[in-house]
Parts: structure tokens; C-alpha cells; sequence
């Protein structure tokens, strides 16, 4: 196609419209006649035998439809699984419990679930089970959980529940060429997603005996995982999804949609269930804390030698995808550098506290946070600036990723973004105030987009071009807010020469739309924009080889612009789209198809040692930023931050900047205040109130550029960039504060406490 | 407090609810009411989150929102501002932002304007969260409340009224009504500074000072911190060392660090005991600065 009128171009989104006029149905906009309120009995202790449950009161009560236990779950125990299709084997594969059986293994666990006539007597009848605990000590230190003799949190006798390594050279010899070697120790607290809308939906029985579940969901294939713990034929549990007011990963695993089929199915009544906001941060996955030993040697060039790594995760109480976002951070160990001689080893191990799961960048920004501090150090300590310490160093076309050996076949844009980054800060702010130190800092990273390619990943579409010339699409897929509907919308529109306002999309309904897989791992531009690009492009084939035929010329002389096939060296001549569409109707042409776009498939990897090509490929990005420190109160003021990342291609411009900008927001609070604080198993922090994010106020301007090198593996070159937009961040952040003031925070968040008293310190030992 | 069974999204308990169209049938309900569990409802944004979150419960709520003896706001001598007046109407008031400038910015400093649209002073004070914002300010102007019943009514300072976290000297009967801030001489200053972890948030400490300047004396002050003890204190021995002094940059340093050794801060979810009293000093400094430019002085 010679020059692009939609895909490119800074349009508004299809999905606009209805969100800002408030049109939309989230799930919460959403009642039936007759509709039960759900709500879960939790947990008051973090590690307990469950010694009996009495629910003859609750049930008791006027109102109350159900109440269930464990017992009344036809399998309450499965597999956590991730809307996979292929076998990975028992490495992946965790106990995902529905309710708690015996034993609660961390506090807010799922006990009991009450449907009631209203959500009053539902939350009274709460109140009215009775169940008997007998506390246990419980583990709350992934570390001390790893011991031997350590309490143990499940049923099996380890705590470990999963080990990943990779290496490559010797990190022996390596360290023993280096000049200067490096050692420390990281740490990355919980953190929580905190979208606006919270876990929530709603579920029925229709009329052919299908459960229902309209859900907010970034995995509508959980409809197989909700069917197994009914025991019923995966044809009859239905997901219909609603656009999400957020996912970040929070909503990849199952949330309430397993309550809420249990509630309908015994009820026979459609249910509703929302988590409130406290039942959010205290029931539900957080991100996961890491310990993080690392030792790094390079030359005195700057050179890197040798690079040894231990990452240990609080994998909380339950595995959910704990084994699979430690592979990621293995795999992402050693950051985007070329290094000889590498050994990683990351042990995922269950704790009493809070289940930790997917959260956004999966793994890749907790060892981030660690090589890019390490790299500035070896910067600082070897006097070679931020930015030529990472040419010397980082990787290039061609070169391979010094964890795995996966080699890099297409455009690698470092060291270019880090330049542009870096570049972009312009003059440093001047500052009168002597307690106002400015200090910059700059960091570099890499993350994949697309599943693991041992995941045999796969997503379709279907695509209709109407006889008026409209097209109507469908796509399983769910989109969190990103914009991922409507960037399928825009696909179709540029390959068909019509107007966004010409196509409606059905979308993430299980029943009616093909499985587009996942909206998590970076993965739908690349899947399903590939899909989509498919359909697309049959049907524009189809359409132009009949304009061919009637127009006498040969077909790659046409092209379709504004409802018009035309003739590309004589404008003048064309068909209008319609009259084409009519004489394929006529000849009995399909102008329909639904496609399958397969990810390339590898095998399922040695876990003790990863090699070789695990993810389709990968973004690069850098971030800079400029701060001012308050040497006195340790307040850390951004005044610049800049977000430049290789995106292959911006279908949407103005959604691939959104990504940037919240990207680096959603970072930013990890870097400088978000905590779940979690002391013995008790959360300290249920509610805004407490768990403490970036307001409006406290964001500075957000300058995002975009390097489009058309090397993707997505439609047009295009890759994927949610993910990796939010990854690289917080250690451009730590830099900036050692470069304003001379002190080095290793243990997030970088609160003013933290600052003030690592300034003190530094003073007391001078 | 965590309490797992919380709801914010719904009131699940069941009360009575009066909203008085006059201030004598608000006094005659506390009055009627005063032996029940009966809660007076101005804006709501600390008592109805207390209801919902931490178990608080009532049998009567007296809403006072509609009382229009409680609306007025009197600039004449001083200031009078009734009791169901919103904070967003307090900060659009010339006189406060020009003569009393530690209450304006401490309002300015309160949640987002959707809050201050529904809060009160009065809710500020009665709820007496050692973080209120208001508080400090209106000790450091010596601003009085009104407390009225049916039984009579009488005039307190602010620095009485609070007695520890949660804890006033109202009695159940009674209502207060207004807050009085007394006219403020020429050559004062003021100045309000707060730390929070975001941009509208508790404070994690919040200052107010008033200086009054005779030349380069300063002659009388007011130094009141917030959210390092059980109730906002006024840091006494610190003000000792500038009353009657003649001002100078050495000076408030060393009054600065004087008021942040007479103050007890705690660790809490929100900061620790040692930052806050490192901040006490720094803001106090700041705060001693800017009152004393206010004021017309110089360093
Ligand atoms: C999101 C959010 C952010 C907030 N941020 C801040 C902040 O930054 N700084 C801050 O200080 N506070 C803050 N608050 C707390 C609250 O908004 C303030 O304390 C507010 O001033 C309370 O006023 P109100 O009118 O809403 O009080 P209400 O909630 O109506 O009442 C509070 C208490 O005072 C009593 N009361 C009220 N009026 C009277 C009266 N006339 N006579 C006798 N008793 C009375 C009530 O019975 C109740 O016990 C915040 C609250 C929220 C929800």
C-alpha cells in the first residue's frame, strides 16, 4: 500500500464517544429483573485450620437464595491456566482453588459466597457464619519460607514452586577479568493495580441452559476453567466482555466469575457481584515483591564481563501465574546488554501473604529497577556518562539477549532511543534554592511483546463486508482501555478504503466472536492486528480482483481509497465500492472470512536453563528524567520526563502516546510511592487512603517520542508497547535522585522518609 | 483498621434522618435526642466514610445543611462564618485571602474541590483528626466557636474545644454554630504549610504561624503544629523565644529547632516519627519566613 489515510494518523478511537458521554455499559451498568447480590466471606487470618463452618444461621435469613462452601463446589480444586490452549506441563501449573478447604492460607481468602435479595442482607448474612479457625504461625518472608523447616504453606513439602535459571559463559572466569565489580542487594515492595472499576460482574442461566457471565475480563477463555469447576461441557459457560475501566494484569486471572457461575448455577437466578474497593487490594493478586541479588563485573572501559543474579518472589499464598511472570524476570535478568558470562537464578516461592500475579510488565520492571541502578553505579564509579556507558554495552542488530542466546534478527533501536531520550532533557533547570538539588538519571530496557512462544499462541477474526458497503467485525477481544478495539476498527477501514464510522465490532463474547486469546502480555496489536490484517486483506483482495475484471486493468494497479476502487495512475477511473461489492455478490463471492494468525511455536524450554527463543521478540525503549530534591523534607519533584520507545509502527499515535504517558505514571508511583504493606499477612494499606498513587497534581508533563523503525512483528511493523511503556522508569527515577544528591535508594518506594534518612546517614558517615 | 466486610459504596445501616430547617428545631432534636446515639451531619465527608468504613453508627442524623441561620458569613469585624457553610465558599472570600492568608491556604490545601464543596470548618474541628488542616490556622488567629443549646449557649477558643483524637469539650446537646476569628491587627502575617504524600492529602504535618511586627520586634506569636501529637499543639516554648525579640535569620532557626523538640509524632502508615520531627524544623523555618515578610518585616 503505498501511503496510509487511517492506520498512522492521530484519530480519535471508536470507543470515544461513548465513555466521554458516559453511554458505555461498563459491567457495573448493567441489572436484571430478579438479580441476587453476591458477596464473599473472607478470611481473618492469614495462615488457619479451618476446624468447622456453620452457615444454618445465614441461611436462615429472610432473603438469603445460597449460601455455598467449599463442599458445594463440584471441583473446587483445578489448574491455573491462562487462557493457554497447549500443554506446558507441571513447571506452569499451580492449584487454583475456588473456595478455602481446610486450611486459609492468606488473609481476605474466599470462604463462603451468600447470594441474597439485596446487598444489605447479603452482607448481614455474612456476619451470621460461623466458622471456627484455629490460627497457624504461618510465613510472611519468601526467604525464611525457602528454609528448611520453613512453615509450610500449601500441601506439598516445599515452599518453592518454582526455579528458573539461564547462563551462559562462565561467570567465574568472567568476574576474574573484571577491574571493577559490583555487589548488591534490591528490594521491590507489593503493589497493587488500582484501576477505577474494581472486580465485578454479573452472571445468568439463558434460555438454553448457558451460564452467562458479563464480566469485566482481560481473559475471556476462562470460560473453560469456570466450566471445569462446574463440571460442565466448556460449550456451556458463556463469557460476554465488557470494555474494562483498567485491567494492568489484575483482571487475567479468574476474579469472581467462578462465584458468580456457582451462585447462578444453585440459584437459578442471575447474580451480581462487585469487589469494593478494600476487597480489591486486600483479596486480590498484587504485583510481585522481589529480593534481588546482584553482582556485575566490567572492564575499566565500561565494558560488561560477567553478571551473577538471584531474584527470589513472594509468590503469596496461592501460585496463580507466579511461575510464569518469574520466567519473565529470568529471562529479562540481565537487561538489554551484551555479557559474556551470565548466571540467573530466580526461585518463586509461597508466602501466608497475598497472592501476587500478573501486574503489568510481568516480571520485566522488578530486575530492571536492579541493572539499571547497577549500571549508573558502574557509570559514576568509572567517570563514563549514563548514556556512553550503555552504547558501550547494550545490545544490537544481530546480537543475541545474554540470558537466553535468543538472537535478535530484527531492528534492535538501542543505543538510538537512549540518545533521543537523553537528548531531549535539553538544558539542565537552574535552581536558586541551595536545598533544591537537580540531578538526572537515564535508563534503558527491553520487554517482550507476544506470549511465550511455547504457548502455541494463536488469534482470530472474522471479517464482513456488508452489500452498503459497511463492515461489521468480529473479535474475541477484550480491551482494558488501551484502545485495542478500535485499533482492529482502523486495521479494516485503511485495507477496505472505508470510514471508522462504517464498521461496527462485536467484541470478547465467547459464544459469539472468534477467541482472539488474551489482552495481556503485549500481545493484541501483534495477534490480533495480525489477525484482523488477514481478514482484511482477503476480502480487499476478493474485491479487487472483481474491480479488475470489470475495470480491464490488471489488479495491482487498484487500489480502494474513500469507498472507491481506483485506478492508481488515473484517479478518474474508478468503481464505487458498492457496485463492486454488488458484482461479487452477483458471482457469488465470499465477502466474508474468519482467519487464524499462529505466533511462531517453540518447544516448552529446560527451566533449569533457558536457551534459545522464548518470545516472538522484543521492545526496546529508554526514559529520562530530570528531578529536583528537597535536601531538607526529601521531597522529589519530576521536572522532566521524557519516554522514548521503538514502536515499530503507531497505528494510533494518540493511543500509543496514552500507553507511553501512563506508562511512565504508573511507573513513576513505583518508584516514589505506591506499597502494599503487607506486615504478617495483615495489609496495612485497604484503601486509597492508605495505598497512596500519582494524582493529577503531582504528574509533570510526560514527553513521549516515538522511533517507528517498521520492524515489528505486528500489522505494518508495528509492536506491542503497554507493557513495556511502564517497565523502564523507576530506575531512570532512582538515577536521577543519586545524581541530584548522592544517595542511592535500593529499596522501593523512594519515599522522603527514605531520602532523608539515607541523606542523614550519608552525612553521619562523612 | 481493616475491617474485610467494609462497604463503600453502600450505607447498610438503618437510621433516622432529620434534616431542620431551623436552627431552634436542630437545638430542640439534640435536645430531644441527646441520651440516643444521635450525630450531627453537616458535609458528611468524615462522618459518613466513619460509617461506612470503621463501623461508626448512629440512630439519629441531624442534617444542618439546610438551616439558613447557619449560612451567613460576616466580614465586618473579623470574621463570622456560620456553621453549614462550605469550604469552597470560605476560600472565595476577599477578606480571608488577603487578612488570613494560613486559613486560606490550609482550605486550599484540603482533598479536591468536590470534597470542599460538602465539608465544613465546623466538620473539621468536631471530627478533631490531629491532621485536621483547618485547625492549626484557626488556633494560631485565636478564632473562637459558638456552641449553642437549648439550655443556653457559650464561646470557647479552638485551642480548648480539642481534646485529643476524636475528643471535644461539645456536649451532646449542643450545636456549634459558628466560628468567630477575631479582626487581625496591621503588621500581621500568617502563613499555613503542609506535607502530604500526594498533592491533596492528610497532612503527614501541617504548620500555621501568625507573627505581629512592631518594627523589627516581633511582638506577639502563634506556632501551632498539626499531626505530631494527639491534637494540633502550639509550640510554646518556641514562640517564647521570639516574642518581644528583634527578628533575624538566626533567630527563627533556632526557633524553628526549638519547636520541633517540643512536639511527640508517632509512626504511622503515612510517615515516620524521626521525618516528621526533621520536618517540624524545616517548615517551621519556612513558615517563621514567610509570616515575617507578610507582616512587612524584613531579614
Ligand atoms: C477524600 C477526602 C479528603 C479529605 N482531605 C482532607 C484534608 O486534606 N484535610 C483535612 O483536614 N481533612 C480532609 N478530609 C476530612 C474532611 O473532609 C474534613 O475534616 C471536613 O472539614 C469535615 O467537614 P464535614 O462538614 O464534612 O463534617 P461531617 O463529616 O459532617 O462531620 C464531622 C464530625 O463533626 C461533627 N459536626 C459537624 N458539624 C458540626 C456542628 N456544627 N456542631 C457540632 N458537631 C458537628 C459531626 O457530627 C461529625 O462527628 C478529607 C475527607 C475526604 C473524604
Amino acid at each position: 500500500m503505498s501511503e496510509f489515510k487511517i492506520v498512522g494518523k492521530p484519530i480519535p478511537r471508536d470507543d470515544a464517544w461513548a465513555k466521554v458521554t458516559g453511554e458505555l455499559k461498563y459491567a457495573d451498568d448493567f441489572s436484571l429483573p430478579g438479580m441476587l447480590y453476591a458477596k464473599v466471606l473472607r478470611s481473618k487470618y492469614p495462615a488457619a485450620k479451618i476446624i468447622s463452618i456453620n452457615t444454618a444461621k445465614a441461611e436462615k435469613l429472610n432473603g438469603v437464595r445460597a449460601v455455598l462452601t467449599a463442599k458445594d463446589v463440584p471441583h473446587n480444586e483445578t489448574v491455573t491456566r491462562f487462557g493457554q490452549s497447549s500443554e506446558v506441563g507441571k513447571g506452569f501449573e499451580g492449584l487454583y482453588r475456588v473456595l478455602a478447604d481446610k486450611k486459609v492460607r492468606f488473609m481476605g481468602e474466599a470462604v463462603a459466597l451468600v447470594a441474597a435479595d439485596t446487598e444489605e442482607i447479603a452482607e448481614k448474612a455474612l456476619d451470621l457464619i460461623e466458622v471456627n479457625y484455629e490460627t497457624l504461625p504461618g510465613v510472611f518472608d519468601p526467604v525464611e519460607a525457602m528454609k528448611p523447616g520453613a512453615y509450610l504453606v500449601g500441601e506439598n513439602n516445599s515452599n518453592i514452586i518454582g526455579q528458573f535459571g539461564c547462563s551462559q559463559g562462565d561467570i567465574i572466569k568472567g568476574f576474574a577479568e573484571a577491574d571493577i565489580i559490583i555487589e548488591d542487594t534490591y528490594k521491590v515492595p507489593f503493589v497493587d493495580h488500582a484501576y477505577l472499576e474494581t472486580e465485578g460482574g454479573i452472571a445468568w442461566i439463558d434460555d438454553y441452559g448457558v451460564i452467562n457471565i458479563r464480566v469485566g475480563s482481560q481473559v475471556i477463555e476462562h470460560f473453560r476453567d469456570v466450566a471445569d469447576v462446574l463440571g460442565l461441557s466448556h460449550n456451556k459457560v458463556r463469557y460476554i466482555g465488557t470494555m474494562m475501566g483498567g485491567g494492568f494484569g489484575g483482571k487475567e486471572d479468574i476474579t469472581v466469575e467462578a462465584y458468580l457461575a456457582l451462585l447462578t448455577w444453585k440459584t437459578k437466578k442471575p447474580v451480581r457481584l462487585f469487589y469494593t474497593r478494600e476487597e480489591s487490594i486486600l483479596c486480590h493478586s498484587k504485583r510481585h515483591p522481589f529480593v534481588m541479588k546482584y553482582k556485575v563485573g566490567a572492564k575499566k572501559d565500561g565494558k560488561l564481563v560477567a553478571l551473577n543474579a538471584e531474584l527470589i518472589s513472594d509468590a503469596g499464598a496461592y501460585p496463580y501465574l507466579s511461575p510464569w511472570v518469574n520466567l519473565y524476570a529470568t529471562v529479562n535478568a540481565a537487561g538489554p546488554y551484551c555479557i559474556p558470562n551470565v548466571k540467573v537464578r530466580t526461585y518463586c516461592v509461597l508466602t501466608n501473604n497475598t497472592f501476587t500475579s500478573a501486574n503489568r510488565g510481568f516480571g520485566a520492571p522488578q530486575p530492571n529497577v536492579v541493572y539499571e541502578s547497577l549500571m549508573d553505579e558502574l557509570a559514576h564509579k568509572l567517570n563514563i556518562s549514563p548514556l556512553e556507558i550503555r552504547r558501550r554495552n547494550c545490545l544490537t542488530t544481530g546480537k543475541s539477549l545474554s540470558t537466553t542466546g535468543q538472537v535478535f534478527k530484527t531492528y534492535v533501536a538501542l543505543p538510538e532511543v537512549a540518545e533521543k531520550a537523553w537528548e531531549a532533557l535539553g538544558e539542565l533547570a537552574k535552581c536558586e534554592d541551595k536545598n533544591r538539588k537537580v540531578g538526572r538519571g537515564l535508563a534503558i530496557g527491553l520487554m517482550s511483546y507476544g506470549r511465550m512462544t511455547f504457548l502455541h499462541d494463536s488469534s482470530r477474526c472474522y471479517v464482513r463486508l456488508e452489500s452498503d458497503g459497511s463492515v461489521l467485525i468480529r473479535s474475541g477481544i477484550p480491551d482494558l482501555g488501551g484502545g485495542q478495539v478500535s485499533l482492529l476498527c482502523q486495521i479494516v477501514a485503511e485495507e477496505l478504503g472505508i470510514p471508522m464510522s462504517k464498521i461496527k465490532i462485536y467484541y470478547s463474547d465467547t459464544a459469539l466472536t472468534p477467541l482472539a486469546g488474551t489482552t495481556t502480555a503485549t500481545r493484541q496489536t501483534y495477534m490480533s492486528g495480525n489477525a484482523t490484517l488477514k481478514a482484511a486483506r482477503k476480502i480487499r483482495k476478493r474485491i479487487i480482483s472483481k474491480a479488475a475484471e470489470l475495470l480491464n486493468v490488471n489488479p495491482d494497479k487498484l487500489d480502494i481509497i474513500e469507498e472507491k476502487v481506483i485506478v492508481k495512475y488515473n484517479q478518474s477511473q474508478y468503481l464505487p465500492l458498492v457496485e463492486v461489492i454488488k458484482a461479487c455478490n452477483t458471482a457469488g463471492i465470499e465477502l466474508f472470512c474468519e482467519v487464524q494468525f499462529n505466533a511462531p511455536f517453540t518447544i516448552v524450554p529446560d527451566l533449569s536453563n533457558i536457551r534459545g527463543m522464548t518470545f516472538p521478540d522484543f521492545t526496546f525503549g529508554a526514559q529520562a528524567v530530570e528531578v529536583a530534591v528537597d535536601t531538607e523534607t526529601g521531597q522529589v519533584e519530576i521536572l522532566k520526563l521524557i519516554t522514548c520507545y521503538d514502536v515499530g509502527k503507531a497505528i494510533n499515535p494518540l493511543s500509543v502516546e496514552g500507553q507511553m504517558e501512563g506508562g511512565s505514571i504508573y511507573g513513576m508511583g513505583y518508584a516514589l510511592m505506591e506499597e502494599v504493606i503487607i506486615e504478617k499477612g495483615i495489609t496495612m494499606t485497604p484503601s486509597f487512603s492508605e495505598y497512596i498513587i500519582p494524582t493529577a497534581a503531582d504528574v509533570p508533563d510526560v514527553k513521549a517520542i516515538l522511533v517507528e523503525s517498521g520492524g515489528g512483528l505486528g500489522p505494518y511493523g508495528a509492536k506491542g508497547i503497554g507493557e513495556p511503556a511502564c517497565s523502564i522508569i523507576a530506575p531512570a527515577i532512582l538515577n536521577a535522585i543519586y545524581d541530584a544528591i548522592g544517595v542511592r535508594i535500593k529499596n522501593l518506594p523512594a519515599t522522603p522518609e527514605k531520602i532523608i534518612r539515607a541523606l542523614k546517614k550519608e552525612y553521619f558517615e562523612k | 483498621m481493616i475491617r474485610l466486610t467494609n462497604n463503600t459504596k453502600i450505607l447498610t445501616q438503618e437510621f433516622e434522618y432529620f434534616a431542620p430547617k431551623t436552627l431552634a428545631g436542630a437545638l430542640d432534636l439534640l435536645y430531644r435526642y441527646q441520651d440516643k446515639n444521635t450525630r450531627i451531619l453537616a458535609g458528611g465527608t468524615d462522618l459518613l466514610v466513619k460509617m461506612k468504613t470503621i463501623g461508626l453508627d448512629a440512630d439519629y442524623l441531624i442534617s444542618i445543611k439546610e438551616i439558613p441561620e447557619l449560612k451567613f458569613i460576616d466580614t465586618d469585624a473579623g470574621l463570622r462564618i456560620g456553621a453549614a457553610v462550605p469550604l469552597s465558599h470560605i476560600e472565595k472570600i476577599e477578606k480571608v485571602r488577603e487578612k488570613y492568608p494560613a486559613l486560606y491556604e490550609s482550605i486550599k490545601s484540603m482533598a479536591a474541590i468536590a470534597i470542599r464543596n460538602m465539608a465544613t470548618m465546623p466538620g473539621n474541628i468536631c471530627n478533631a483528626s490531629p491532621a485536621g488542616d483547618t485547625i492549626p490556622p484557626l488556633i494560631a488567629y485565636e478564632a473562637k466557636l459558638k456552641l449553642v443549646s437549648k439550655r443556653g449557649e457559650r464561646t470557647v477558643l479552638v485551642e480548648d474545644f480539642i481534646t485529643g483524637v476524636g475528643k471535644t469539650i461539645i456536649k451532646r446537646d449542643e450545636l456549634l454554630t459558628q466560628v468567630i476569628i477575631p479582626e487581625i491587627s496591621k503588621n500581621s502575617g500568617g502563613a499555613f504549610l503542609k506535607k502530604g504524600r500526594v498533592k491533596a492529602d492528610i497532612a503527614k504535618i501541617n504548620l500555621a504561624v501568625c507573627l505581629k511586627r512592631e518594627g523589627e520586634i516581633c511582638k506577639d506569636c502563634r506556632i501551632v503544629l498539626g499531626s505530631v501529637f494527639i491534637k494540633a499543639v502550639r509550640a510554646k516554648k518556641a514562640e517564647e523565644l521570639l516574642r518581644g525579640q528583634v527578628i533575624n535569620n538566626d533567630l527563627i532557626i533556632k526557633t524553628a529547632k526549638k519547636a520541633s523538640e517540643v512536639i511527640k509524632p508517632i509512626d504511622d502508615i503515612r510517615s515516620t516519627a524521626e521525618y516528621r520531627t526533621e520536618l517540624a524544623r524545616v517548615m517551621t523555618e519556612d513558615a517563621l519566613k514567610l509570616a515575617w515578610g507578610r507582616a512587612g518585616g524584613e531579614l
